[in-house]
C-alpha cells in the first residue's frame, strides 16, 4: 500500500517538491543522502534548508516505489556511505514532475502578477 | 511484492540505522573542517540531524502493514476483555460449544454413513449396469452371465470391469460345520477397489490360469480371521475346506473391508464361458467417456447377446441403464431420512447457540456503550472499532469452536454406538474427521461474523453525545432492547419446533410399543436351515429331512410346540394374486403367502376364530387346504362364510422349474380355518390379508423353524443343534434368534431416532432458557435505578415481581405461539417416516408447551427475585 497517500494538499505540495529536488539532484550522477542535502542547499543558495528529518524518509519512499536504487558505496573522504542512483522509472518522473512543476509556477505567476 | 516490505523491515532499521550513523560522520567530517572542536562538531552535527529515532521510526511505519499489527492488539484486547466477564463467557462458549458439538458430530455421521462410507478408490467413479424390464418394472436384471460378462469386458468405454458372485458353501473340515459367505470375484477385483491386505496378499491376476481356472486360494474377511484363527498370523498358509475342496489362506483384509461380505473369504471367479452362473458387474469408464455413451454401447451389446440366448434376458424390449455406485448402495431409507432430518434439528440448535451468543454480546454492548463513546469521541475510526468488536466475536467463536470439536468426538461416539448396524453399509467407519473438522471450522467462523456483525454495527453508531451523558443509566428497554428481545423470542421459537420434533419422536416410539403384535412373543426361539441342494437333490430328500427335523425337536424336554414357516415367522413372505371361487376375478388384490407346517398357530400362540388347524397328516399329503387370517376373512363377501370356499392361488402355477414339487399338485385350496391376524407386514403396517398353506407344496432347500419352550427359549440350544446333527452331522444351523429379539429390531430405528431428538431437544431448551435468564438478568441490572425509584415511590415487591414476570411472560408465549406455528407448517412439508404420529398431534403438543412454560419460570424466578430483593436506597444510589 502507498503510504501516506492521504496527506492535504499542502504538505503533499511541499513533499513532492522535496522529491523533485532530490531526484534532480542526483541527475549528474549517484550521491549519498549527505551529498543530496548539500546539493539542495548549495544550489538554492541556502534559501532551501532541507530539514533532514524528513530526507531520509523522503529518500526511503522514492526507493519503495522504484524511482530511485541505493548501493553501498565508499566517499570522497574514505568513508562507508549509502549511495543512491536514479533509476529509468525515476528520470521519466522526472521529466513529468518539472514539467507539472513549471506549469505550476507558471500559472502561480499569472495570478500574482496579472499586468504581465 | 508491497508485503515483503513487512517482512524485511528489521533489516531495512538496521541498514537505515548504519545510514544515519554515516550521514552524522560526514557531517562531522565537515564541521571539522570549518573549524569546529570534536564535541561542537557532533553536537551541531547532531541538532541538524535532529531525532534519529524519530526519523527510523518514521521509516518503520511506512514498511508495516497496519491490517496485521493491529489484528494481533485486537485478538489481545479480546481475550481480555473476556477473561474479565467470566460468567458472559462461560455462558457464551457453553452455548456454542453445544452448538458446534452436535452440528460436527451428525455431520460426522452423515459423512461416514452417507456421503463417504467406502474404502474403495474412488468409489463415486465406480458404475454398476442394470437391464430395466418395462414389464416387471419393480424387478431390475443387474446380473450376468459369466459368458456375458467376458464379452461385456472387451467394450471399448470401460477402463476396467470386474465381476462379483456370492455364494455360501459349507465350511468342514477340523471344525463345526457352518455356512461360510465365500464370494468369488474376478481376479483383478483387489487393483480395482483399491485397498491392500493387512496380511500376505490379496488375489492377483496371475490367480486365473491361462485356461481361465483359478488357483484354490481364499483372502479371509478381517472377521472371519478374528473368528477361525483368533487373528493368528499363522492363519497365512493353512486350509479351509469349503464344498469338500480345500482353499489355501494366502492373505487378510482389513477390518473396513467388506465387499458383499464382512465375516466371510473371497475366492477367484473362474472365467469360464460354459459355466452357466450369473455375476454381478461392476465398472469404470475410460476418462472423457460420458455415462451415456457407455450405456448405449451396452444395450447394443445386450440385444446382440438377447438374440443369441434369449432366455437370460427380459422378452420383449429392455433398456440398459448405468448407476453410479455410490447412489445405489449408501445407506437409504429409513436412516437417510433420520440422519437428514437430524442435521436439521443440529442446525436449529446452532441456531439458537448463535441466538443466545448475539443476545449476551447485544446486552454486552449495550453496557459498553460508554466505552465506545469515548473511544469514538477520542478519535476512533468507526470502522477500526467494528473490527475490533468483530474480532471478539470471532476470537469467541474460534474458543467454542475448539470446545465444540472436544464435544462432537464424545456426542459422536455416543451416537455410533446406538446406530442399529443393519442400516449402515458394511464398510462405513464413522469418526470425526478433517473434512469434519473443516466443516466445523467453517461453521464456528461463520457463526463468529453471523452474531458478531449485528451487535457490532449496532454499538458503532451510538449517539456520542447521549451515550457521553450517560443515558443508558435511565433508560428503559430502548432499541438495543428490540433487538434483544426479537432474538429471545426467535430462540424460544426454535426450541419449540426442536421440541415438537423430539416430542412426536417420543410419541411414536411409545405407540409402536404398544402395538401387539398379534401373537405371543416370548419363549420363542427362530432358526433357518439352508440344506445343501447337492446333497438334497429330490422332492422326498428335502421334505423327509424337515419331517424328521419337526419330529426329533419336538421330543425335546421342555418343548412344547415347533412349526415350520416360510414367510410368516414373524413377517409374511412372497405375495401372490388369487381368486376366490364364485366371485369376480380382481387382479389388484393380493394374498401373502405362508407356508406352514402343523400347529404354526399353537407355536406362535395365534388364537384360532373359526374353522380348525391343519392336521400333521394333511401337510405330509399335501392336501389342497389352506388357513386365512382377519385380514384376508374380509376379502370375502359380506354374510358369506370363508370357510369350505375354494380359492385359486395364481403363485402355485408360477413355481419356479428348478425347485421340485409334489408328483399331484393343484392351484385351488380349500379354505378350513380362519386365525386371528397379526402384524406380518411390519409393526408399523395393518395386518396384510395372508393365505397359510401346507409348506410341503413346494421342497425349497431353506426352511425356517420355530420353537416354543416352557422356559427360556435360549436354553434348548444345545439340544436343538444335537438333534439336528443326529439327523445329518454335517449339516449347518443358521443364527439362533428370538421372537422378542425379532420384534425388537423394528423398534431400533425409532428409538435411536426418539433419543436423538430428545437429546437435540433438551439442549435447544436449556439453551432457550439460558437466552431468557441472561436477557432477564441483564434488564434486572440495567433498571435498578427505576426499580429503586418505583419502589422508593410506593411499589410493592409482587408489583416488581409482576413487572419483571409480565416482560419475560410476554417473550414466552410470542415465541410459544411462533414456534408451534412454524411446527405445524413444517409438519406439512416433512412427511418422514422418522415422525410415526401426525405433526398436528395435540399430546405431543400439550407436553412441549408445558416443559418450555416450566424451564421459562424456572429462568425467570432467579432475576426476578433479585428484583424484588432490592434496597430502594442502595438502588438509586446505583450507577
Amino acid at each position: 500500500m502507498p503510504p501516506n497517500d492521504d496527506h492535504p494538499l499542502q504538505r503533499e505540495m511541499l513533499q513532492g517538491t522535496l522529491d523533485l529536488l532530490i531526484l534532480q539532484s542526483l541527475v549528474p550522477g549517484p550521491a549519498h543522502g549527505h551529498t543530496i542535502a548539500h546539493v539542495i542547499e548549495h544550489r538554492s543558495e541556502d534559501v532551501l534548508q532541507v530539514e533532514h528529518g524528513s530526507l531520509y524518509p523522503a529518500v526511503h519512499r522514492l526507493e519503495t516505489r522504484g524511482w530511485i536504487a541505493s548501493f553501498w558505496g565508499t566517499s570522497e573522504n574514505n568513508r562507508k556511505a549509502r549511495y543512491y542512483r536514479l533509476t529509468a522509472m525515476g528520470r521519466s518522473q522526472l521529466e513529468a514532475q518539472t514539467n507539472n512543476w513549471d506549469r505550476l509556477v507558471r500559472a502561480v505567476n499569472r495570478v500574482l502578477r496579472p499586468a504581465e | 511484492m508491497e508485503w515483503l516490505r513487512f517482512v524485511r523491515r528489521k533489516s531495512w532499521d538496521e541498514e537505515r540505522a548504519r545510514e544515519l550513523e554515516s550521514y552524522l560522520d560526514h557531517e562531522i567530517a565537515d564541521n571539522l573542517a570549518r573549524g569546529m572542536t570534536a564535541p561542537e562538531a557532533r553536537a551541531a552535527a547532531q541538532r541538524k540531524l535532529g531525532n534519529e529515532t524519530l526519523i527510523r521510526e518514521e521509516i518503520y511505519r511506512m514498511n508495516s502493514l497496519g491490517f496485521i499489527e493491529s489484528i494481533w492488539k485486537d485478538v489481545a484486547y479480546a481475550l481480555r476483555g473476556l477473561r474479565k466477564g467470566p460468567g458472559f463467557t462461560v455462558v457464551a462458549l457453553l452455548s456454542l460449544a453445544l452448538g458446534i458439538g452436535a452440528t460436527t458430530a451428525i455431520f460426522s455421521v452423515i459423512y461416514g454413513v452417507l456421503i463417504s462410507p467406502y474404502p474403495y478408490a474412488r468409489p463415486g467413479q465406480i458404475w454398476a449396469p442394470v437391464i430395466l424390464d418395462p414389464q416387471n418394472p419393480g424387478r431390475p436384471f443387474s446380473f450376468h452371465q459369466i459368458r456375458d460378462y467376458l464379452e461385456l469386458k472387451k467394450l471399448p468405454p470401460f477402463s476396467e470391469t470386474m465381476a462379483t458372485m456370492p455364494e455360501n458353501r459349507l465350511l468342514t473340515g477340523d471344525r463345526a460345520p457352518e455356512n461360510f459367505t465365500s464370494v468369488s470375484v474376478t481376479a483383478n477385483a483387489f487393483q480395482f477397489l483399491g485397498v491392500a491386505p493387512i496380511l500376505g496378499r490379496s488375489i492377483q491376476p496371475s490367480d486365473l490360469g491361462p485356461d481361465g481356472q483359478p488357483e484354490p486360494v481364499i483372502v479371509l474377511s478381517f472377521g472371519a480371521w478374528k473368528r477361525l484363527f483368533d487373528s493368528s498370523p499363522e492363519a497365512l498358509g493353512k486350509r479351509l475346506v469349503l464344498n469338500d475342496q480345500p482353499y489355501t489362506v494366502i492373505g487378510v483384509m482389513p477390518p473396513r473391508f467388506g465387499w458383499w461380505t464382512n465375516d466371510g473369504g473371497w475366492l477367484v471367479l473362474p472365467e469360464d464361458p460354459r459355466d452357466t452362473r450369473s455375476v454381478a458387474a461392476i465398472m469404470r469408464l475410460k476418462p472423457g467417456v460420458s455415462p451415456q455413451a457407455a450405456e448405449q454401447q451396452l444395450q447394443a451389446l445386450h440385444l446382440r447377446l438377447a438374440q443369441e440366448h434369449p432366455q437370460d434376458f427380459p422378452k420383449g424390449r429392455f433398456t440398459t441403464k448405468l448407476n453410479n455406485y455410490l447412489e445405489i448402495t449408501a445407506a437409504s431409507g429409513a436412516m437417510q431420512s433420520s440422519l437428514v432430518m437430524l442435521l436439521g434439528a443440529v442446525g436449529f440448535l446452532l441456531l439458537i447457540a448463535c441466538a443466545n451468543v448475539a443476545n449476551l454480546q447485544l446486552a454486552r454492548a449495550t453496557s459498553r456503550a460508554h466505552e465506545i463513546s469515548v473511544r469514538m469521541a477520542v478519535g476512533a475510526g468507526r470502522g477500526r472499532l467494528l473490527r475490533q468488536l468483530l474480532t471478539e466475536s470471532v476470537v469467541l467463536s474460534a474458543v467454542g469452536g475448539v470446545l465444540g470439536v472436544l464435544l462432537a468426538l464424545a456426542i459422536t461416539k455416543v451416537v455410533v454406538v446406538m446406530m442399529p448396524d443393519n442400516y449402515v453399509p458394511n464398510e462405513a467407519v464413522i469418526g470425526v474427521n478433517s473434512y469434519v473438522l473443516l466443516f466445523s471450522a467453517a461453521v464456528s467462523v461463520l457463526t463468529g461474523i453471523l452474531f458478531g456483525l449485528a451487535p457490532a454495527i449496532k454499538s458503532s453508531r451510538p449517539d456520542l453525545v447521549d451515550a457521553l451523558k450517560d443515558a443508558g443509566r435511565t433508560a428503559g428497554a430502548g432499541s438495543g432492547g428490540r433487538t434483544r428481545n426479537a432474538l429471545v423470542v426467535a430462540e424460544i421459537a426454535l426450541s419449540v419446533v426442536l421440541l415438537m420434533g423430539a416430542s412426536l419422536t417420543v410419541r411414536g416410539f411409545l405407540q409402536l410399543q404398544q402395538v401387539a403384535p398379534g401373537f405371543q412373543a416370548d419363549r420363542v426361539l427362530m432358526m433357518g436351515v439352508q440344506l445343501s441342494p447337492k446333497r438334497y437333490v429330490t422332492y422326498r430328500q428335502r421334505v423327509g429331512f424337515s419331517e424328521d427335523v419337526v419330529a426329533a425337536l419336538s421330543s425335546i424336554p421342555g418343548v412344547q410346540a415347533v412349526a415350520i414357516g416360510n414367510g410368516g415367522l414373524p413377517y409374511a413372505g412372497q405375495r401372490s394374486t388369487y381368486s376366490i371361487e364364485g366371485q369376480p376375478i380382481d387382479q389388484s388384490r393380493q394374498f401373502a403367502l405362508c407356508l406352514i407346517s402343523s400347529g404354526y398357530a399353537q407355536t406362535l400362540g395365534i388364537p384360532l376364530r373359526a374353522g380348525r388347524d391343519l392336521s400333521a397328516q394333511e401337510v405330509a399329503r399335501v392336501d389342497p387346504l389352506a388357513l386365512i387370517n382377519e385380514a384376508a376373512a374380509r376379502l370375502w363377501p359380506v354374510g358369506t362364510n370363508p370357510i369350505g370356499t375354494r380359492v385359486h392361488v395364481d403363485m402355485l402355477e408360477k413355481l419356479p422349474p428348478s425347485v421340485p414339487v409334489p408328483a399331484a399338485s393343484t392351484p385351488d385350496m380349500t379354505i378350513v380355518g380362519v386365525i386371528a391376524d397379526t402384524h406380518n407386514d411390519g409393526l408399523r403396517n395393518p395386518p396384510a390379508p395372508a393365505l397359510y398353506l401346507p409348506y410341503t407344496v413346494i421342497a425349497t432347500t431353506g426352511r425356517t423353524l420355530a420353537i416354543r419352550s416352557a422356559m427360556q427359549p435360549t436354553l434348548l440350544l444345545n439340544a436343538v443343534r444335537e438333534r439336528i446333527r443326529g439327523i445329518d452331522k454335517d449339516q449347518p444351523l443358521g443364527r439362533p434368534i428370538t421372537l422378542e429379539e425379532v420384534l425388537g429390531s423394528e423398534t431400533v430405528q425409532p428409538r435411536f431416532n426418539m433419543a436423538l431428538f430428545s437429546f437435540f431437544g433438551f439442549l435447544g431448551l436449556a439453551l432457550a432458557a439460558i437466552g431468557i435468564y441472561s436477557m432477564l438478568s441483564y434488564t434486572v441490572a440495567r433498571r435498578t435505578h427505576e426499580i429503586g425509584i418505583r419502589m422508593a415511590l410506593g411499589a410493592r415487591r409482587g408489583d416488581v415481581l409482576r413487572l419483571m414476570l409480565s416482560m419475560a411472560g410476554r417473550l414466552v408465549f410470542l415465541g410459544l405461539a411462533l414456534g408451534i406455528g412454524a411446527s405445524l407448517a413444517l409438519a406439512k412439508f416433512l412427511r418422514s417416516e422418522v415422525f410415526q404420529v401426525p405433526g398436528t398431534d395435540p399430546i405431543a403438543l400439550a407436553g412441549v408447551v408445558v416443559l418450555l412454560t416450566l424451564a421459562a419460570c424456572l429462568a425467570c424466578f432467579v432475576p426476578g427475585r433479585r428484583a424484588t430483593k432490592l434496597d430502594p436506597m442502595s438502588a438509586l444510589r446505583h450507577e
